[in-house]
Formats: C-alpha cells, structure tokens, sequence
C-alpha cells in the first residue's frame, strides 16, 4: 500500500517542494496552510506522517502536535518538524514533544523523502 | 567645602591669646596681626562691628567684587557697592541666624551682583567677643563656588547623558540582533525555495534538461549556495559582536578534525594540483571546545589557502602543543598580502584584487569570522606575509581548556 504524508506549512514553495519530493518517492500527500486545515485533515486522513513547520499563521506547530496528541486517532502519528531554528531552545520545545522529530532547512533536496520514510514505523 | 571651618580657627587666634600677641599687647597691635592674617587669605574676608559696619576686608574682596576700599570701610553691609549687597539670605545670616548660633559655615547664597553677574557663594560666619570692650565683631567670609557649581552640575549633565547613550546603546544593539535574526529568516525562506527548486531541476527528478539548461541550473544553484553562506555568515559576524555567539563545548579530538577538514580540502586541492603537507603531532592532545566552530576555523583557513594559491602550488597544515595551548599553523606559497593591506583583510567584505579573486568564490568574511571564533575559544589568531607572491602563513592558538567565561 502507498505510504501517506500531510504536509502543513504555510509557504506555498516549500508545500510544493516537499510535496514533489515525497510523491516522486511514492507517498500520497496531502497539504494545509495552518494548523487547523492540517488537524482536520490528518483526523480524517490519518497518514503515516505528518511534516510541519514550527511556525504556522495559527498556532506554533508545536501546539498543533500536542492537540494532535491529545486526540486518539491521531496521536500514533510520528510529526516531522523542518525548522531552521536549530537553536537549543527550538530543539528542547521539539524534544518536549512525543512522537516528533525535526529535519533542519534547508532540507536536503536528495535526501528529504528517505528521512521522511525512516520516520514512519 | 570642609576646609571652611579651618580657616575661621585661623582668624579666631588672636583671640586665643598664642604666641607673641598676649593679651596685654595694644589693641592696635593686635589689630595689625589680624588684619595681616585677613590680607593672607585667598579668599575674600571681612569683618563686621555689631551694627554690621564694614570694619575691614582682606584684599581679595576687592578684586573679586571689583570695589574701591573708600566705599567699603565704615559702611553698613547692605549698602556696599551701590546696595549690590542688599540680599534677603545674607539679612537673614546675619540678623536672625547668627545672634543665635555664634558661627555659620557653608551658607549658600546666589544672588546677581550688578558688576559681576550671578555667583554662587558659600558663607562662613563668626561672631567673636573683643578682647577689650563688650562689642562683637563678626568675621564673614566668602567662598565664591560659582564654577565649581558649573562644574559639578556639568559633571552630573555629562554624567545623565552618557548613561542614557548608554541605555540607548543596548537597546540599538538588541534591536540589531533581532533585526538580523528576522531578516536572516525572512531573507533564507526565498533562498531556500531557489535552491531546492534549483537541485530538483538540476538532478533532472522531473525529466532531462539539454547541456544548456543544465548549465544555467547549475549556476543558479552554485549562486544560490554562495548568497547562503554569506547569509550564514553574516549572521554569525553579527552574533559573534553582539555577544550572542554561544559555544557548544565538549572535549574534541584535535587530530580527528583537523584530518578530516585536511581531507575535505585536499579535494578543492587537487582540483588546482596543489601539494598539501600535514604535519600534525602525534601527542597533539584533545581539547575543550566547539567542534563546528573549530572544524569551521580550519575550513575557513585551509580553503583560502587553496583560493589564493596558484596551481600547482603549495599548501601546508601544522598543529603542535605549545605551553597548555594547541597552535595551528597553516601555510601557502600563494600570492601574499602587500603590507598595507594587512589589518583590513580582518574587515570582513575585503579582498584584494588579485587575478585570483575574481576566480575564486568567496563572501571575504571566512578570516575575520576565523579570527572571531579563535578569539571567543580564548585563543588569538595572527597573520604573517612577507609581501605579495611571498605567500601567506596564519598561525592561531588555541587553549586545550576554556576557561569557563561567559
């Protein structure tokens, strides 16, 4: 079966990027613009993962996750922070969070969609 | 202002009987010792009968209040220099405060004298029984404080000044930390899309491109990358200056580094058949440091030596321990630096023009951001040349421990 990704960000580029990479790759991708649009999708899609950026127009993704967490059809879901604040207080408020991981920006154009694929179990 | 009281103890002696004026003495005897001693003092004196007539003022009353003596002996206080000295404090001193207290010191009074403008001045009185007879006199003396009252409220001006500069200052530096922080966001977004897009099409995911477009790809994407590391870089210049630049320390193996950053750049090397020579220690020992920082300063150097060394020339890496500190030296036989260009090469945006700088790609930020983070390991980084086409030798150091600085 196709793998499925959700990718929210409310960069069109970077939606379109990341996108193109991972359907080359062979996933199913869906896409939201803020963090609401992305939780109702990912309820009713369910994916295997979920790439978000940290800051959405919303909410910081990082409540986006814990909502997502908090609900029980999505909280088995893995979150892929791409974030270039790689600074310690960014990785910490990654790290507080279960299930989620982060890939630095810029991302790795050869590489982007086989880290993703590792994040899935 | 203590040195006041003093003086009136000076001018209370004659009174006290000392040395060669007994009390037996004559009158006018003792008047002349007095009023030598009145005429010695700097500043100006005078002294009062009880009806605060002018009994006699020291020599300095004169110049400083610019008045003749035959309008001043025997005239009431207030009426002295066409009334000039008719002022409420000194009525109050002398009619109210004085009877009661016997002596005054450091009495301000201001007031605008007709001849010789506003002056501040501090007042000290006393009131003394004569040695013959039952009348008082009193002796007023007058320190005029004027420009050291200037000098003092100038101090305390300059002083507010410099601390609101100082407030200032701190507030410009945050709001251009957070002003480069922002834009360097705002500026990598785009650059990021550029690049991604650039490698998508260059990698040919989405279908060949002809030897043309691969091309012009391939030089977006190499601008793109270039424009990066001079936003990366500017950033960490302006980290590194606004204090913000923090290190990542742990103990880092010196050798493992500088072997593998030495490989990284024999590739570059190669490329212009240029010789590289590794001459690492073995004792060289482990340090406290930065390890990004650390491998970022050896790329830095070593790619310059490379960019600024013609073909087939050579470059070298040398590192040693030398009294508690690693020394780094790398070296090249490429084209100098002129001695006057050599403290603005740490400018940042310099480099000189050479045949080589146009060919080579650089952001001319790679030595000062080296030198920067030598110097917030605690070590110091030089560099040495003898002259153009005389190659180039920087030489750095750095502490095997940090000390723990913030």
């Amino acid at each position: 079966m196709k793998k499925t990704a959700l990718i929210i960000d409310d960069n069109q580029n970077n939606l379109l990027l990341e996108k193109d990479l991972l359907e080359v790759a062979g996933f199913t991708v869906f896409v939201a613009e803020n963090a609401s649009q992305g939780i109702l999708l990912a309820i009713q899609e369910r994916p295997d993962i979920i790439i978000m950026d940290m800051r959405l127009p919303d909410m910081r993704g990082s409540e986006a996750a814990k909502i997502l967490l908090a609900n029980e059809q999505t909280n088995q879901i893995p979150v892929v922070f791409v974030t270039a604040s790689v600074l310690a207080e960014g990785i910490e408020e990654i790290k507080a969070i279960p299930n989620a991981v982060f890939i630095g920006k810029p991302i790795n154009t050869r590489t982007f969609a086989k880290d993703v694929g590792h994040f899935i179990r | 202002m203590d040195c006041q009281p003093r003086k009136a103890y000076l001018l209370s002696r004659p009174s006290l009987g000392e040395g060669s004026t007994p009390k037996t003495k004559s009158v006018t005897s003792s008047q002349e010792y007095s009023e030598s001693i009145i005429n010695t003092i700097r500043e100006p004196l005078i002294a009062l009968d009880q009806d605060l007539r002018v009994v006699s003022v020291s020599r300095s009353f004169y110049e400083v209040f610019k008045v003749k003596p035959e309008q001043t002996v025997g005239q009431l206080i207030y009426d002295l220099g066409n009334k000039q000295w008719d002022i409420p404090q000194l009525r109050e001193l002398l009619e109210t405060i004085l009877p009661e207290q016997a002596t005054f010191d450091n009495y301000e009074v201001e007031h605008d004298f007709a001849t010789i403008g506003r002056r501040i001045m501090l007042l000290n009185a006393r009131q003394i029984q004569r040695v013959h007879g039952k009348e008082r006199i009193i002796l007023l003396a007058i320190e005029d404080i004027t420009e050291r009252r200037e000098i003092e409220t100038g101090l305390e001006k300059a002083h507010d000044e410099l601390e609101a500069l100082a407030t200032e200052l701190k507030r410009t530096a945050r709001a251009k930390s957070e002003f480069l922080a922002n834009m360097s966001h705002e500026l990598r977004t785009p650059l990021n899309s550029i690049n991604g897009f650039s490698e998508v099409l260059f990698d040919e995911t989405f279908g060949p491109l002809n030897e043309k477009q691969r091309k012009y790809v391939s030089n977006v994407l190499a601008s793109g990358k270039h424009l990066l590391a001079l936003i990366n870089q500017i950033l960490d210049m302006a980290k590194v200056e606004s204090g913000k630049m923090k290190l990542q320390l742990s103990t880092i193996s010196t050798r493992g580094i500088l072997d593998e950053v030495a490989m990284l750049v024999a590739d570059l090397a190669g490329k212009k058949q240029i010789e590289m020579t590794l001459e690492i220690a073995h004792d060289l020992p482990d340090i406290e440091a930065d390890e990004l920082k650390v491998r970022e300063i050896i790329y830095n150097l070593l790619s310059n030596a490379v960019k600024f060394t013609p073909v087939a020339g050579r470059i070298g890496l040398r590192a040693v321990e030398s009294s508690g500190q690693i020394e780094v030296s790398v070296w090249d036989s490429g084209v100098g630096i002129a001695t006057e260009n050599m403290e603005r090469i740490f400018e940042g945006f310099f480099r000189v023009d050479t045949p080589y700088s146009r060919l080579t790609e650089g952001t001319g930020l790679g030595l000062p951001l080296a030198r920067k983070l030598v110097e917030l390991h605690g070590g110091h980084l030089a560099i040495e040349s003898k002259g153009l086409d005389q190659g180039t030798l920087v030489k750095f150091q750095l502490p095997i421990s940090v000390s723990q600085e913030a």
